[in-house]
């Protein structure tokens, strides 16, 4: 028999499932498909059969359990509580495990291979950026997916001119000059780093405002989303405990990227193999702050305190919410109340703010087309709203948002709640 | 197994791409809610229109394949579970709804239309479709009609049978015909609709379907009536009813389910109370104002511990959350759940809890019921788990006594979830050889090579 011990531990979770059928209504993957294989209760009792040893852990199989946003809407709203997410994660992890992580990467670039015309601007992408990649080496390994996943025939952000390692600076004293309230540690992330290091600034900018010391810690390593949520755990556990220690010596780590904070909280939940692990893990979480997290919640400032800048005076703003900061980590009212206290800025919610948008990390590189419907479903939710601008705190969602609005010559804009504030 | 020129027949029927036969496909379609049945189709298919299953079913006549349609595949009676193997005909890639008639109070729709997608359409203009299966997330207006759904709102709306007019459906031998209309009365000729409605998939496939709307009502109330003892509370619903009041749902909650709600997500039950009744009224402002008083007179007068009005929509969704939770409740709380959905006339609601309290007792088994009590439809459930063989057959006899007891009791052997492959040896025990033979010739006429979802109800 196979190994099964990452099965074995997501077994309770699996068995939770009393095959009611509801998730098929919430599941956006299941909803665009139709096919039982696609939705959380398919995927559950596949891994049920699994663990029983009457399923093997196939090429079909690993399709199967690859395509999933890991978006939580199931777990969400399941009667059972079934939590599908982590599920899915440990069946990746053990497909990793006895097949090696060749293997579910192979099968699911078959889909982007086979097709040539993707695949050809793929490579011509990959060529494109393949300057950039030595003189970050080391530090991002999952960074060659992470340009697939810019590369299959989509609107690209352009990479910023200078990233932010090579602006920032390490020590951010309070601008006041009075000693700091507090000393924490920011977690930049590859997206704030490569794309959008003017809004990580921002953040700096913000928290410096309000009194805070922001150390950004060179040590500091991918979160590990891209590469964990695949099954390696082996690399995740690896930055796990190199992230661990580059922020050890702050109370709180605070980042901008809705994906980051979620996936640093949750190592101790998919990554610890021993009891100090856990422990450490779960130690680490606690430290964790998402931005909007840490503005009102830690600091305790009144949104009233945010002004809007100028260039956003009378525009109607919509949020969306990313699935990594309304269902991983229940964060929903605080950019809201930030929102909606600007003012000069109209604030309207949107019919499905907390679908997601169809990026799943590397899910949109594996299965462009079905993240393509999914967004759309959200480009009508946006569309409701006639807002001018989509807010969102997680640099991924916005990489999707910008690419479906432009793909559905959509007039908004999409911009990071920082960009807003003064 | 399947011949391959077979496959390859129905991909050219379908296409390609709506035809599975992966393993792990086989497995996905293997099930449904229940716990106890499982079996592999050969393959599964996913048509599109009434004249791709024409052809699937004229292949599978000509060479006796079973043929099981499925819907959401969220039955309880194994119904769309193909035992045989043989083809799943899946409708969910059937799901548009083709018309809202709102001058007329009706609406088209195909057969794989998911109920909330409909309800959440029909909202838009005012209107609800009344038969409410607790499964409306998932299941089919195809499934919901094959099983003669229904759910709290029966009380006063009826079952899905009151709201079908008429019905596409094709037939074994690949005939599309046309049962029922679009007019709200129709005699003309035998009923054919409605024996293919609660036909359980057995008779052919539904692929369209004509519905019968109401407007949505302006007003609702709940009201939560506290009981001492179960028994009580199931005289309050006849009480109630035979007052004059018809409100659109009674939902009881036992003791046993109010506790497992409260550890899963405390919402303010109490937990002491031997069981809740939760009556909603739905209809014009006054007339509800009207007749939440008189809930709240007559439920005290006949027992109530505690009678609570919701003051606010906020306070009665939370009402309603915990009885939604109840089913998960349940089935979160054993390996395995053998619940029921025996229905008895009201006024003997009481006499069946007793008898439920008794057997669970004398097997020693861990039981509960909550359910639709303003139909009389009762989910009785013992909690057990299949991996423990005597503990399991224990649960079977006792489960077994229950449903005898509501036969006894003047009931039927399913309110809402059909005979399919669960009820099976309750149906061959309880009905009548003369009617089980009348069913067999119906069957036969329609389906002469027993193609249609065979293996279900009496076979
Ligand atoms: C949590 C939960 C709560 C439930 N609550 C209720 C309730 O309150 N009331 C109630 O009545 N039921 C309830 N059910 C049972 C079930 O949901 C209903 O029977 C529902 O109508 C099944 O619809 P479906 O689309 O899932 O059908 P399926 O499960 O796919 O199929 C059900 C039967 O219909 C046949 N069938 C499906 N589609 C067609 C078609 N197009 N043409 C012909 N035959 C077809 C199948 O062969 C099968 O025999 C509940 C189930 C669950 C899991
Ligand atoms: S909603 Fe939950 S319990 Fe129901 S089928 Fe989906 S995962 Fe299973
Ligand atoms: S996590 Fe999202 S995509 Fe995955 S099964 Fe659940 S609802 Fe579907
Ligand atoms: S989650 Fe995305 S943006 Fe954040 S560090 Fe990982 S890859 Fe980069």
């Amino acid at each position: 028999m196979e190994d099964l011990k990452e099965l074995k531990k997501i077994e309770k979770y699996a068995d939770q499932c009393m095959k009611c059928g509801f998730c098929s209504f919430f599941c956006p993957v299941y909803q665009e498909e139709k096919v039982e294989t696609a939705v959380a209760r398919g995927k559950n009792y596949l891994v049920r059969q699994a663990l029983k040893g009457e399923q093997k852990f196939t090429p079909e199989m690993g399709n199967i359990i690859g395509k999933c946003l890991l978006c939580k809407r199931c777990v969400a709203n399941c009667p059972a509580k079934t939590q599908i997410d982590r599920v899915v994660v440990g069946a990746r992890a053990q497909m990793v495990k006895n097949k090696g992580l060749g293997f579910i990467k192979n099968f699911a670039f078959r889909k982007v291979m086979s097709n040539r015309k993707a695949f050809g601007r793929y490579v011509k992408m990959a060529k494109a950026f393949q300057w950039m990649m030595p003189t970050t080496e080391g530090k991002i390994r999952h960074l060659p997916d992470f340009l697939k996943a810019l590369g299959a025939g989509r609107n690209i952000p352009t990479l910023a001119d200078k990233f932010l390692r090579d602006v920032v600076q390490r020590v951010n004293k309070p601008k006041n000059g009075k000693a700091p309230v507090m000393r924490v540690g920011f977690f930049s992330g590859c997206a704030m780093d490569f794309i959008f290091p003017e809004i990580a600034l921002k953040m700096i900018d913000v928290l410096t405002n309000h009194g805070v010391e922001v150390v950004v810690p060179e040590e500091q390593n991918c979160c590990g989303a891209a590469i964990y949520f695949s099954g390696d755990f082996e690399t995740g556990r690896m930055l796990a405990e190199k992230n661990i220690e580059a922020f050890k010596d702050f109370d709180y780590v605070v980042t901008g990227c809705g994906t980051c904070s979620s996936t640093l909280k949750d190592y101790q939940k998919y990554l610890p193999d021993t009891e100090d692990q856990q422990k450490r893990y779960e130690a680490f979480e606690k430290k964790v702050k998402d931005s909007t997290e840490f503005l009102i919640d830690v600091l305790k400032i009144n949104p009233e305190e945010f002004k809007l800048k100028k260039e956003f005076v009378g525009k109607t703003a919509t949020w969306h919410d990313p699935c990594h900061l309304v269902r991983y980590q229940n964060i929903k009212e605080q950019p809201r109340a930030i929102l909606k206290a600007l003012k000069g800025l109209n604030y309207v919610e949107m019919p499905n703010a907390d679908m997601c948008c169809g990026m799943g990390g590397s899910f949109s590189v594996y299965h462009y087309d079905l993240s393509k419907k999914i967004a759309l479903k959200k480009m009508d939710g946006i569309k409701t709203t006639g807002a001018d601008i989509v807010v969102t705190a997680c640099p991924g969602c916005m990489i999707n948002l910008i690419d479906n609005v432009l793909q559905n010559k959509m007039p908004q804009k999409v911009h990071h709640y920082l960009e807003l504030i003064e | 197994m399947i011949r391959e020129a077979v496959l390859t027949d129905l991909q050219k029927i379908v296409g390609k791409e709506n035809v599975l036969n992966t393993p792990e496909g086989l497995k996905a379609y293997s099930y449904d809610g229940t716990t106890s049945w499982q079996h592999e189709p050969d393959v599964v298919v996913f048509p599109k229109t009434a004249g791709e299953i024409s052809e699937i079913l004229k292949l599978a006549n000509k060479e006796k394949i079973p043929v099981t349609p499925r819907g959401g595949g969220t039955n309880v009676s194994g119904g769309s579970v193909p035992m045989l193997g043989g083809i799943v005909l899946v409708t969910t890639k059937m799901n548009n709804i083709l018309k809202i008639d709102k001058e007329n109070l009706s609406a088209t729709v195909e057969a794989g239309v998911v109920l909330q997608d409909l309800t959440l359409k029909l909202a838009k203009d005012g209107l609800f479709f009344p038969p409410d299966p607790q499964s409306f997330l998932g299941a089919t207006m195809g499934g919901i009609i094959a099983e003669n759904a229904g759910g709290p709102a029966c009380v006063k709306y009826g079952v899905t049978k009151q709201y079908i007019l008429g019905i596409e459906a094709v037939l074994p031998t690949g005939e599309i015909v046309n049962l029922g209309g679009r007019t709200l009365k129709n005699v003309v000729g035998y009923d054919l609709l409605h024996i293919f409605i609660s036909s359980e998939g057995t008779l052919g496939v539904v692929t369209k379907a004509e519905l019968k709307l109401r407007p949505l009502p302006p007003a609702k109330k709940t009201i939560m009536a506290v009981y001492a003892d179960v028994a009580v509370a199931g005289e309050s619903v006849y009480r109630v009813l035979e007052n004059g009041v018809i409100p659109d749902k009674i939902e009881l909650l036992d003791n046993w389910v109010i506790n497992r709600i409260e550890e899963m997500a405390p919402m303010g039950l109490p937990k002491d109370a031997d069981a809740v009744l939760l009556f909603e009224c739905d209809g014009i402002p006054e007339t509800v104002e009207k007749e939440t008083e008189k809930i709240v007179e007559i439920v005290k007068k006949y027992g109530a511990s505690d009678v609570r009005v919701a003051k606010d929509q906020a306070e009665a969704d939370k009402y309603w959350m915990a009885r939604k939770a109840g089913f998960a409740a349940v089935f979160g709380k054993a390996p395995t759940v053998l619940s029921e959905d025996v229905t008895v006339p009201r006024g003997n609601i009481p006499a069946l809890i007793k008898k439920i309290k008794e057997i669970a007792k004398k097997y020693n088994v861990e039981s509960c019921v909550l359910g639709h009590a303003g139909d009389g439809n009762l989910h009785p459930s013992v909690l057990t788990d299949m991996k423990n063989k005597e503990h399991y057959e224990r649960s079977i006899k006792a489960i077994d006594e229950i449903i005898e007891s509501a036969v006894e009791l003047g009931g039927v052997l399913s309110g809402e979830h059909g005979i399919g492959l669960e009820k099976q040896k309750f149906f061959n025990r309880v009905t009548n050889p003369v009617v089980v033979n009348l069913m067999k010739g119906v069957k036969n006429l329609f389906d002469p090579n027993n193609i249609m979802n065979p293996g279900k109800i009496w076979d």
